[in-house]
């Protein structure tokens, strides 16, 4: 019984993984021509997983039942949220994929099979309860995330992001497996209630050491300074569908994963990480806005962007309360909708042959030609920015509040002087819109799913998502109860 | 064997050394000798085949050919080209030669008659023929010579291709024995199909893999008609091209005890090893080990057989049948053996 | 006696030929005494009863993944003034990180030798039943308490596969593959003709 019982919980992941291996016969047969329908299917296969999910965020499940397979898998309510904006994000980078594929005639019906199962692995990594099914989860999604990075293996500059993806990304799961094996040393176990329990009291050395190492490891993960440095590289040089889905899912991912480690495993020891977690929002906030200032390629302006917010977000983590994950969550779930928005609108830039429009030089006097476009892309910014009447803001104001109440007011203080730095370069992109000479490069078409995606995100972050924060902050607050219950 | 030197008055550790060595020779020295009989048998046979005589020159019959080949071959000069990379040259033949021996250590020759008996007998056996590759790798790489070197690329990328759907039939085998202890393996197979034949072959679920796992040893071996690593029209001689003496002897000795090896292992995971064939009373009067040699006989037949008739693969064919054919059925069967035995013996529920 | 002696044989091989590994000039060399620290590595593992590790570690690591490496190496055509060259410049960076793995192990070994550590406390769940050979104790452990790591870990070995094939594999237009299937069906009839040329015509094919 307990083995169906736990099948029963992980059902998100049992449908990814058998959807993901019948498209992958699917796509064996009906070839790259298939695609378009696999794709259809695979966001089919996402929202049906979306839906067995999704049950556990509304009843706000947390404690033992949550546990599956003696306790190394837990589908908390604080997983399932994850998961649904994973989930989310992944369908999106789906729907966006094949109108930019095909007109390289790169499309190939592994795409949707890889994004599947990296959700998967994203979901078995939000849901871990164990440093196993951890590193598990992590190296299911990264591997999927290498390959897409190289996707385009005719273009030099993916090839060049997939290798350096993969030659970092292998050093940080090092640095992670030596902290997880430290940490098992000194813990005796590998659960992650286990090494709560045995290293209650006085932290020694050597676990301390452990820690710092998993830090590290899912700092590079979440893209957080000072382990940010592949970040700008892989973002410009990886297909623009795939950055969409890497700034947005994995991000989710890693940086629920990186609150599961610090409350369920060090939860103890919040002395020890507190202050780590503190420099890295600094440093990743106060890097993300001055590295962005010089770029000229949008789409590593918006990796800057990405280190920047996780900054931002990371200052939830360091209030080490309740109401800080609670932050943490709702501003995860503005930012997957930012920068979702933001990829669809950089995709949408393209010149009269379709060619993919990416230095900001380009898009000067956009507002002339494209203006509802301008218009979307303008709120974007605005609101990575966090500029008051946008959504973005709300996000933001949540994180210092927690920080606030926590007691942190100087940390809250420079993270507030630093996002004045960063508004700086999003207003910069925007005055490049509206108020530069008019290039006329980025006249192109598009497709009919980008401009959906796009006016749905730009919705979401317009003034009137304000009427979600009530739905969207009990959500949060569910998932974080269940990330912090005790019992 | 310990006991018997222990009850000279030895202490344990002197017992168990020497019974270890004796044993060591009490199998290799017969092997050797196997392998010089059959070197000529195979003559024989392939001269029978082509309607010619064959070695019957030297001693009756020409039985003594293979030691006269030897004496030539001892007396001959090494010769070690300069441009080789001389201690690789030189332990490349040592390699093939020893791990070709090292595999008979779990070769159970009757009930209990085992080197080593021990529990991952047939992992054991996996992982020796793994390294059967290195010999052949080494050579080709250290001759520092075209042909060896397209010979060694070729041998690595077959061996490891077939080493794949090899292991998965393996795999039926074991689940069906539910044990890796190759005794044990023979002992499972008494009474296979319906209590009265001994041999995994003889379950219809277990043929087609016996089957594979024949064609597979061959490929394994490198026999023909797998013989892509010694084309002689293509590479000369392959990777023993440079070649010459003793170091050629070893790797001649190497490749008929690897031939030995897979016959035995035809017969011991498929066909009963020291069974008898049927499980009738008065058959087991006959000691175990001349069963054992009979059917490995009869496995080393088939081999000059289809050694003396079957023309060569193309090596995209060897690789096409070896990744496309092979590797699928044998997964498949992995799945349908286990399902049939989760539905008969171990019950769904379980 | 023996085992102490055997232990003693196989760790000094296994130290010795991992030194040679980084010694050797020749990145063959390196690869080939890689196989045999693998190898004792293997003895090792026969020697603390884990059997089945040890026919693993030979049969993955030396008989697939340094096969292929050694294939991978003998086709470079490797540059060792630059390797030398490279290993100046970054020797800096390998020390420190030298230092920091041997203050860890100091650390480690440290925390150990003060005792008050539970070094992996058997908590009774993964102890193999009485009599049962190390592979069926793994076996039980894999597919009933680690399934779901252990499929999960299926998974990422397929999605590497996928990896490989989709950033390697391209189809050809230019060859004609062979498709065994027609080739086995066709007749003399299709193949052969019989012709009576009348003298200095030729045949028309």
């Amino acid at each position: 019984m307990e083995f169906q019982a736990s099948l029963a919980l992980v059902a998100p992941e049992l449908v990814l993984s058998l959807s993901g291996l019948a498209l992958l016969l699917a796509a064996a047969w009906g070839g790259d021509k298939a695609s378009r329908l696999i794709s259809i299917l695979a966001v089919a296969a996402l929202v049906g997983a979306g839906f067995l999910a999704a049950p556990a965020l509304c009843n706000g499940a947390s404690g033992p039942d949550t546990l599956a397979f003696g306790g190394q898998v837990k589908v908390d309510a604080f997983a399932a949220f994850a998961k649904l904006l994973i989930y989310l994000a992944a369908a999106a980078s789906l729907i966006v994929a094949p109108a930019f594929f095909e007109r390289v005639k790169a499309m190939r019906a592994e795409y949707p099979v890889l994004v599947l199962f990296a959700a998967m692995g994203m979901g078995i990594m939000v849901s871990a309860a164990d440093l196993v099914t951890l590193y598990i989860g992590l190296e299911l999604n990264s591997l999927a995330a290498y390959v897409l990075a190289a996707f385009l293996r005719t273009d030099e500059r993916s090839a060049e992001a997939g290798l350096k993806y993969f030659v970092l990304g292998a050093l940080a799961s090092g640095f992670l497996l030596y902290g997880m094996s430290l940490t098992y040393g000194f813990a005796g176990t590998t659960s992650f209630a286990g090494i709560h329990a045995a290293l209650a009291g006085d932290m020694s050395k050597g676990a301390l050491f452990g820690l710092v190492f998993v830090l590290s490891g899912l700092a590079f993960k979440i893209s957080a300074a000072p382990f940010h440095m592949w970040t700008p590289d892989v973002y410009e040089g990886a297909p623009t569908p795939v950055t969409t889905f890497f700034a947005s899912a994995p991000k989710v991912a890693a940086m629920a994963l990186t609150m599961r480690v610090v409350v369920d495993a060090f939860g103890a020891q919040v002395q020890a990480w507190q202050q780590i977690v503190m420099i890295v929002a600094l440093v990743s906030i106060v890097v993300g806005a001055l590295g962005a200032i010089g770029q000229d390629n949008i789409k590593r302006l918006m990796a800057y962007s990405s280190i920047n917010n996780v900054g931002f977000i990371l200052i939830g983590l360091a209030a080490a309360t309740q109401q800080g994950a609670s932050a943490m969550l709702v501003y995860l779930a503005i930012y997957v909708a930012m920068t979702i928005g933001g990829f669809v609108a950089i995709l949408m830039l393209k010149d009269a042959n379709g060619e993919p429009v990416e230095q900001i030089a380009q898009i000067a006097g956009l507002s002339s030609h494209r203006k509802v476009l301008a218009v979307c892309l303008a709120m974007i910014m605005f609101s990575l920015a966090g500029i008051p009447p946008l959504f973005g803001f709300w996000g933001k104001f949540l994180v210092f509040q927690a920080a606030v109440q926590a007691g942190m007011v100087p940390l809250a203080a420079i993270g507030i002087a630093a996002s004045v730095i960063g508004a700086f370069y999003y207003l910069k992109v925007v005055k490049v819109m509206y108020f530069d000479e008019p290039a006329n490069v980025a006249v192109g078409k598009s497709d009919w799913a980008h401009q959906a995606l796009l006016a749905i995100c730009a919705i979401f972050i317009s003034p009137l998502g304000y009427l979600l924060t009530g739905w969207l902050g009990g959500m949060a607050d569910k998932a974080a109860a269940a990330l912090y219950f005790v019992g | 064997m310990t006991e018997f030197f222990q009850s000279w008055g030895l202490p344990y550790e002197w017992a168990w050394g020497i019974a270890t060595v004796a044993g060591i020779l009490l199998i290799a020295l017969p092997l050797m000798l196997a392998v010089a009989m059959v070197i000529y048998a195979e003559r024989r046979m392939w001269a029978a085949f082509a309607l010619r005589r064959g070695p019957n020159v030297v001693g009756p019959f020409g039985l003594l050919q293979s030691f006269a080949d030897g004496l030539k071959v001892m007396l001959q000069e090494t010769i070690i080209p300069s441009a080789a990379n001389k201690g690789i040259f030189l332990i490349a033949p040592i390699i093939t030669f020893t791990v070709a021996l090292m595999a008979w250590a779990v070769i159970p020759f009757n009930s209990g008659a085992v080197l080593a008996d021990i529990n991952v007998g047939l992992l054991y056996v996996l992982a020796i023929s793994s390294l059967g590759v290195y010999g052949v790798v080494m050579a080709g790489w250290a001759s520092n010579s075209k042909y060896p070197f397209f010979s060694a690329m070729r041998a690595a990328a077959q061996m490891i291709s077939y080493e794949v759907s090899i292991g998965f039939i393996l795999i039926c085998v074991v689940l069906w024995a539910g044990t890796f202890n190759m005794n044990e393996i023979v002992k499972a197979q008494q009474g296979a199909l319906f209590g009265v034949l001994n041999g995994f072959a003889f379950i219809p679920l277990l043929f087609p893999m016996w089957v594979l796992f024949l064609i597979s040893s061959m490929a394994e071996t490198a026999r023909t008609p797998f013989d892509l690593t010694e084309a002689e029209s293509e590479l000369v001689a392959g990777y023993q091209t440079e070649y010459s003496s003793m170091a050629f002897a070893l790797y001649w000795l190497g490749e008929y005890a690897n031939v030995l090896l897979m016959c035995t292992l035809n017969a011991v995971l498929f066909w009963g090893g020291w069974l008898p064939p049927v499980d009738w009373a008065p058959l087991y009067l006959v000691p175990g080990v001349v069963w054992l040699l009979l059917k490995t006989f009869v496995f080393f037949f088939i081999f000059a057989w289809v050694k003396a008739t079957v023309p060569r693969f193309r090596y995209d064919q060897l690789m096409r049948l070896g990744w496309k054919i092979f590797l699928p059925l044998s997964l498949i069967f992995v799945v349908l053996v286990s399902g049939w035995l989760m539905f008969t013996r171990y019950g769904v529920a379980a | 006696m023996i085992q102490t002696l055997a232990f003693y044989i196989f760790a000094s091989l296994v130290i010795a030929s991992a030194v040679m590994v980084i010694m050797s000039r020749n990145p063959v060399h390196s690869v080939l005494w890689l196989i045999v620290a693998f190898f004792n590595a293997a003895g090792l593992m026969v020697l603390v009863g884990a059997e089945f590790i040890a026919m693993l570690l030979v049969i993955v690591y030396v008989g697939a993944v340094a096969v292929l490496f050694l294939f991978v190496v003998m086709m470079l055509d490797i540059d060792f003034a630059e390797l030398r060259a490279g290993f100046v410049k970054n020797f800096p960076l390998g020390l420190a990180i030298a230092l920091v793995l041997l203050a860890e192990m100091v650390m480690g070994l440290g925390a150990y030798k003060a005792g008050g550590m539970q070094l992996g406390t058997p908590d009774g769940t993964a102890a193999a039943a009485v009599g049962a050979s190390n592979i069926k104790a793994i076996g039980a452990l894999l597919y009933s308490k680690y399934l779901f790591l252990f499929e999960s870990a299926g998974i990422i070995l397929l999605v590497a596969m996928i990896g490989a094939i989709v950033l390697t594999h391209r189809q050809r237009g230019d060859t004609r593959g062979q498709v065994i299937s027609r080739q086995v069906a066709r007749r003399p009839e299709e193949a052969t003709v019989n012709t009576q040329p009348e003298v200095g015509k030729g045949v028309q094919l």
